[in-house]
């Protein structure tokens, strides 16, 4: 896994010419060090930022974060503030936890972000629990990824230099994809499995031991921490008016090679990825086409995202405003180029059924339909199939749309559907018995030994 | 006495609401198995079946409390409204009446505990409602014991069914329970089986 700040992409907005705040780092990257740069320890992340800015009193905070704009990092991109007043609303003693576990395989940056400036993610941390006047706090964190022992060492350092007002309880989260479902989280830290549950009553109003829970993606409680201390104003100076800010996105390019990047958002998906807009979806005829390293799709907001053809992709910025009319999202800021020499029906069809198999059981239309949809794109990646296929694929994916306790149908389904219509012309392919890359290699990255049936749980 | 008189309307009311409160629970007891195990009424879908057992449990406490409020406003047996509630209290048929009063108890638990289920945890309500297998049992041991006519003809009869359609459904969902797939493993067992036979496999 590699990082960079990537250069050029700062489009910052016309801004007064009086600085926001005295001291506050310009342009990119905010949250990642400079490229090269060694992980921040707290020595260098102190004299960067200094200690956190607390308000001395919840609630303060929230008004600079409305200002700022600032939207969850994590897939939803829900606005931070209304879910800190809702915290609040819902009951005395709250209790806040940061998620970083990051259970899509083609998602590092909370990884990244983690290991390389893990102060600012529990500075934010600490800054929520004020402003939402919480005693308990927690981190989240997929356990055998390092990340739990590193973050322990991290915070024994922090508690000596008095930093911390709260002490972080380290929950560990089980190596499944909906593991770091807003529900599943709160399971998990009750002492039960990690398995998303109803949506009502909501996270934020009864959560983990029945108390109002806010959970954060570990993203944005760094931007919140830089919020605290540089202001709404240096927060929106990158950003687009109605998406402000920056984003850490996962790039994959058509080479291979994956990167954590840290991006504003409205950035050209063309900047990121190198995209070129005459290719299109209809790919070419193997590893000599003259496309062979370009992109002929783009997948947008990771799993649970959508395909894009490369061409509109091209034409498209890094904002929900932009990818939204397409179908796509940001989300978690997992971009792909899927490289012209691959079946882009075969790649779809090794997610799904991933994806299926990481179902948690519970729901009938998810457990019993994502496995016969991937069944289906199966023979849809495979020469000759069954005419009757793609409708059967169409059929399913109404039924079990809406029909989870989840998402994980509904972002599952929106992920075939965008396959479905953006690979068109290699279906019909397979359909006269001929494949764009037979026998090529997988692409989308999977975890190793996924997927992992009878994995724990708990 | 012959035909139904001012005197004998209570006493025949509480008779015949209680052996409409036996089959409204017994139908009950079945809805509850058949939801627990995620079963079908044929051309019914499930959230049909689900609605048929809160709805029938609801008229079903409409029946008791006519049955019971009847049998407390008989004046030709005195069973006070403190006997209908705690058990084994009442001066006329002691046992039998402490056994309806027992039931009572057990139902309304049941549905208070579904009434507030959105707001007790889901441990509570399920423990809770393990006692439906209680309730109804003692039900029907307050019904054939206490009241003559059950325990011969037709209404006999009633009950022997009634009986074997609980015992037949507690037995069906023990075998279904038995062969329940862990919800680890649904996903892939179902993938099993769409992979060997992927077009007969049809959604529904």
């Amino acid at each position: 896994m590699t990082y960079a700040a990537a250069r050029n992409l700062a489009r910052p907005t016309p801004q007064p010419a009086a600085q926001p705040a005295p001291g506050a780092p310009g342009g990119l990257p905010r949250l990642l060090p400079g490229r090269g740069a060694a992980p921040a320890d707290l020595r260098s992340h102190l004299e960067r930022h200094g200690r956190p800015p607390y308000r001395g009193q919840s609630a303060r905070l929230i008004p600079v974060l409305q200002e700022s704009g600032l939207t969850g990092r994590g897939g939803a991109a829900f606005p931070v503030h209304r879910k800190l007043t809702a915290v609040i609303e819902a009951g005395p003693r709250p209790i806040v936890i940061g998620n970083g576990a990051e259970g899509e395989p083609a998602s590092d940056k909370d990884k990244a972000l983690l290991r390389i400036a893990p102060h600012l993610v529990l500075d934010g941390l600490q800054l929520a629990a004020e402003a939402v006047g919480a005693r308990s706090v927690g981190l989240y964190l997929h356990r055998g990824s390092g990340r739990p022992e590193q973050l322990r060492a991290v915070l024994a350092e922090r508690a000596a230099a008095g930093i911390d007002r709260r002490p972080v309880e380290i929950i560990d989260a089980p190596a499944r994809f909906l593991a770091g479902e807003e529900s599943a989280l709160a399971s998990r830290a009750d002492g039960g499995p990690a398995r998303p549950r109803f949506k009502e009553p909501r996270v934020f109003e009864r959560g983990v031991a029945g108390r109002p829970t806010l959970v954060q993606n570990v993203e944005t409680l760094a931007h919140l921490a830089l919020i605290a201390r540089y202001g709404a104003r240096w927060f929106r100076s990158l950003g687009t008016a109605g998406e402000p800010g920056t984003m850490l996105c996962t790039v994959h390019q058509t080479d291979g090679t994956r990167q954590v990047v840290e991006a504003a958002l409205g950035t050209p998906l063309r900047d990121l990825l190198a995209l070129d807009d005459r290719a299109s979806a209809a790919g070419g005829s193997g590893g000599s086409s003259p496309w062979a390293s370009t992109a002929q799709a783009v997948l947008v907001g990771g799993y649970h995202g959508a395909w894009l053809p490369a061409g509109q992709a091209a034409r498209m910025t890094l904002s929900n405003a932009a990818l939204r009319p397409a179908g796509g999202f940001v989300g978690a800021g997992v971009l792909v180029a899927l490289p012209a020499d691959r079946c882009g029906i075969a790649e779809t069809a090794r997610v799904t059924r991933f994806l299926a198999l990481e179902s948690a059981g519970q729901c009938g239309p998810c457990f019993n339909g994502l496995p016969r949809i991937a069944t289906a794109l199966d023979e849809l990646a495979g020469p000759r199939p069954d005419p009757q296929v793609r409708a059967d694929i169409q059929r399913w994916a109404g039924l079990v749309q809406g029909r989870g306790a989840c998402h994980h149908p509904d972002g599952t389904v929106r992920f075939v559907r965008s396959a479905l219509q953006v690979f068109a012309a290699e279906i019909e392919r397979h359909a006269r018995g001929r494949c764009t890359a037979p026998g090529a290699p997988p692409f989308l990255p999977l975890p190793p030994g996924a997927p992992a049936t009878d994995a724990d749980w708990s | 006495m012959n035909g139904i008189t001012g005197s004998t309307a209570l006493w025949y009311a509480s008779r015949a609401t209680g052996v409409v409160s036996l089959l409204m629970l017994t139908a009950v007891v079945l809805l509850g198995v058949l939801v627990n195990r995620q079963g079908r009424l044929p051309g019914l879908p499930r959230f049909v079946v689900t609605g048929l057992h809160r709805s029938v449990s609801l008229l079903s406490v409409a029946f008791v409390a006519v049955h019971v409020g009847t049998a407390i406003a008989d004046p030709y047996v005195s069973i006070r409204l403190a006997a209908a509630v705690i058990p084994f209290t009442s001066a006329y048929e002691t046992f039998w009446l402490g056994l309806g009063a027992v039931s009572l108890d057990l139902i309304a638990a049941l549905i208070v505990t579904s009434l507030a289920r959105a707001h007790i945890s889901r441990r509570v309500w399920r423990g809770v409602h393990w006692l439906a297998y209680a309730a109804w049992p003692v039900a029907l041991a307050h019904s054939v014991g206490s009241s003559t006519d059950m325990q011969r003809g037709v209404l006999l009869w009633l009950a022997v069914g009634c009986t074997l359609a609980v015992a037949g459904a507690v037995t069906w969902r023990a075998a279904r329970a038995a062969r329940e797939v862990p919800r680890v493993k649904r996903a892939a067992v179902t993938l099993a089986q769409a992979a060997r036979r992927p077009r007969e496999a049809g959604l529904r």
